[in-house]
């Protein structure tokens, strides 16, 4: 992945998530993966596509994704419902799409799919040939790991 | 029937009976699944009837749980579930036919359909197993032999039941086919790594060159491999006579530093000098197409990249000059799109390229948008283009060895018919393929058969 890409993906990752939840959030170690890794249980997806093809998948095990749909919305939230998924689905829509804004800064064209959200147990992404860039962020909520593979088209 | 006849046939027959009479194996024969079966007496401690054994959570299927044999606790294996036979599930307080084993210093009980006696053989006439066998896995089974008209099938249990041990890697041996083989009866993978590391360098004998090799591989992650081992062969005789027999041991990061040091390709860290930018220029095979994709993994902080495609743009104005480099370090490679540069460190023939900004002299942006610098492993999936051009300078010989091969077969895949490959200066590249055109000292190989 172009190293130009990294800093936009992660800068928004915690500028919108220290916002958002109003909490204190730290970024870990970044790292690459290239096997098919396991989804912790709530994973939203938005594809890129223009100069580059690819994903960004936020990855998160329900309580999280429930504390975090609480927070956003000022109430406690108890089941996975149609609203705290319609609040991950929107919290990975702001990430993302501040990342392609600060991209499309720099002079790099990408278009964004609407988000999609998955939910459910053992569930597994594998990408064959595409490595990801792993950003785990921390939270108050727990753990949100931001999967990004994105490749030149040759 | 004539004299001679008969005499051969007596001969014959006496052979026969002089060779079953000479009784030097001693089985105890069982059955399992109604097919016979034979333990060398040597491995039977002795034999018993015991049932209500402990179950033991989570252990393999075939282990049936544990002992209490006279005050040693012994894990009790159902060879039947083992080889997959049928067995007969017997009830709760029913009494099974053990066999009590000693491989090694372990005791432990088989459970067997039922034990038959102990059979005096010939070792000479065992036969060994023939690969058809079915029911158990040949390596598991020592032979065959006929006793009193029935088969006995005789059970390798060093084999069964010997503590796991790992399967040799013949990843490190392959680099030297002619080797010698690590010394027989299970050496363990540490003095196999070491082996094959002495033997890739073509130091055998020599232990401490075995040593150094290993710890360049701990300090540095550096594999004396087939890439690089007639530098390394080099590189530890001037060690030695520098640093004499006693204190030829790299003792810290800093040793493997020191010994590293003469390894790395002119022009490391900085831009290519114009003596390496010309030699390499002049050296490079004429690369016609409209479009060159230039292939840099390990790029490192980027100055390797920018001498790469100032050669290429300078040599052919016309061609779109494309250069993939990535690098598995964040820290080198992130700061590699926006280098800054003093005009004075910068050598003559890449001033053209570059503009005044205002923190210093840096590359045009074309010369920028021609260069894709990525975070990237490459032992992941590489998702290059064909390529022109292989840059990859000291970066093959920081892999272990497997990896080594991978990345150097994914060169051989990569690159087009006719591409070069540029190596470090002290490596080379041992696969097919790829003809040496470079002058003494520049590793550059053309992609193509002799």
């Amino acid at each position: 992945m172009r190293v130009e890409y990294i800093n936009p993906f992660v800068e928004s990752a915690f500028n919108v998530m220290k916002e958002v939840l109003q909490a204190d959030v730290r970024r870990g170690e970044l790292f690459l993966k290239s096997t098919s890794m396991p989804v912790m249980g709530v994973a939203a997806i938005v594809g890129l596509a223009g100069d580059v093809e690819g994903r960004v998948l936020f990855d998160m095990d329900k309580p999280t994704a429930l504390r975090i749909a609480s927070a956003m919305n000022g109430e406690e939230l108890k089941a996975l419902d149609e609203l705290v998924k319609a609040t991950i689905t929107e919290l990975a829509n702001m990430i993302t799409a501040q990342a392609v804004t600060k991209l499309h800064e720099l002079g790099f064209r990408f278009d964004l799919t609407p988000p999609a959200i998955f939910t459910g147990d053992n569930m597994e992404v594998s990408n064959q040939d595409v490595e990801a860039l792993i950003v785990p962020m921390e939270t108050p909520q727990g753990k949100v790991e931001i999967n990004v593979a994105i490749r030149e088209r040759a | 029937m004539n004299a001679q006849a008969a005499a051969q046939a007596a001969v014959a027959h006496d052979e026969k009976k002089e060779r079953a009479d000479k009784i030097d194996f001693k089985m105890v024969t069982f059955s399992l699944g109604g097919k016979e079966y034979g333990i060398d007496i040597m491995n039977v401690k002795e034999i018993a009837r015991a049932g209500r054994f402990t179950y033991v959570p989570n252990a393999a299927p075939f282990v049936r749980g544990v002992y209490n044999l006279r005050g040693d606790i012994i894990s009790i294996i159902d060879l039947r579930i083992m080889f997959h036979l049928p067995a007969e599930r017997k009830d709760e307080n029913a009494l099974e036919s053990l066999l009590i084993l000693r491989v090694e210093d372990h005791v432990f009980g088989v459970i067997v359909d039922y034990i038959d006696k102990v059979v005096g053989v010939s070792s000479a006439a065992i036969q060994p197993p023939h690969p058809i066998f079915g029911d158990i896995n040949v390596k598991y089974i020592k032979g065959i032999i006929e006793n009193q008209g029935k088969l006995y099938i005789i059970l390798n249990v060093e084999k069964l039941f010997a503590p796991k041990k790992e399967e040799p890697r013949d990843e490190p041996r392959a680099a030297a086919a002619a080797g010698l083989r690590a010394a027989p009866g299970a050496p363990s993978p540490r003095d196999e790594a070491r082996a094959a590391a002495q033997e890739a360098a073509g130091i055998k004998g020599d232990l401490n060159a075995g040593f150094v090799a290993e710890t360049l591989a701990t300090f540095k992650k550096f594999s004396v491999s087939t890439v690089n081992d007639a530098w390394f062969r080099a590189r530890y005789a001037e060690w030695r006579a520098k640093r004499g027999v006693e204190d030829v041991q790299l003792h810290a990061e800093a040793d493997a530093d020191q010994f590293l040091s003469p390894f790395y390709s002119p022009g490391t860290g900085a831009l290519w000098s114009e003596d390496y930018a010309a030699a390499v220029a002049a050296a490079l095979p004429p690369m016609p197409a409209k479009s060159l994709n230039v292939w840099n993994p390990g790029c490192g902080k980027g100055y390797e990249s920018y001498s790469v495609a100032c050669i290429l743009k300078a040599a052919y104005p016309e061609a779109r000059v494309k250069v993939w480099a990535n690098d598995s370090d964040l820290l080198s490679i992130s700061m590699a799109p926006n280098m800054v540069f003093d005009i004075d460190d910068v050598p003559e023939r890449y001033r053209e390229f570059m503009v005044k900004g205002r923190n210093g002299w840096s590359f045009t942006q074309a010369l920028r948008d021609s260069i894709f610098f990525e975070f990237h492993d490459v032992l992941n999936a590489n998702p290059i283009p064909p390529a022109d051009f292989i840059v990859c300078r000291d970066t093959v010989s920081f892999m272990a060895p497997q990896d080594q091969k991978r990345v150097l077969a994914d060169f051989s895949d990569k690159a087009k018919e006719g591409a070069a490959l540029l190596m470090g200066a002290h490596e080379t590249m041992p696969l097919d393929g790829w003809v040496p055109i470079g002058p003494a000292g520049l590793s550059l190989y053309a992609k193509g058969s002799r």
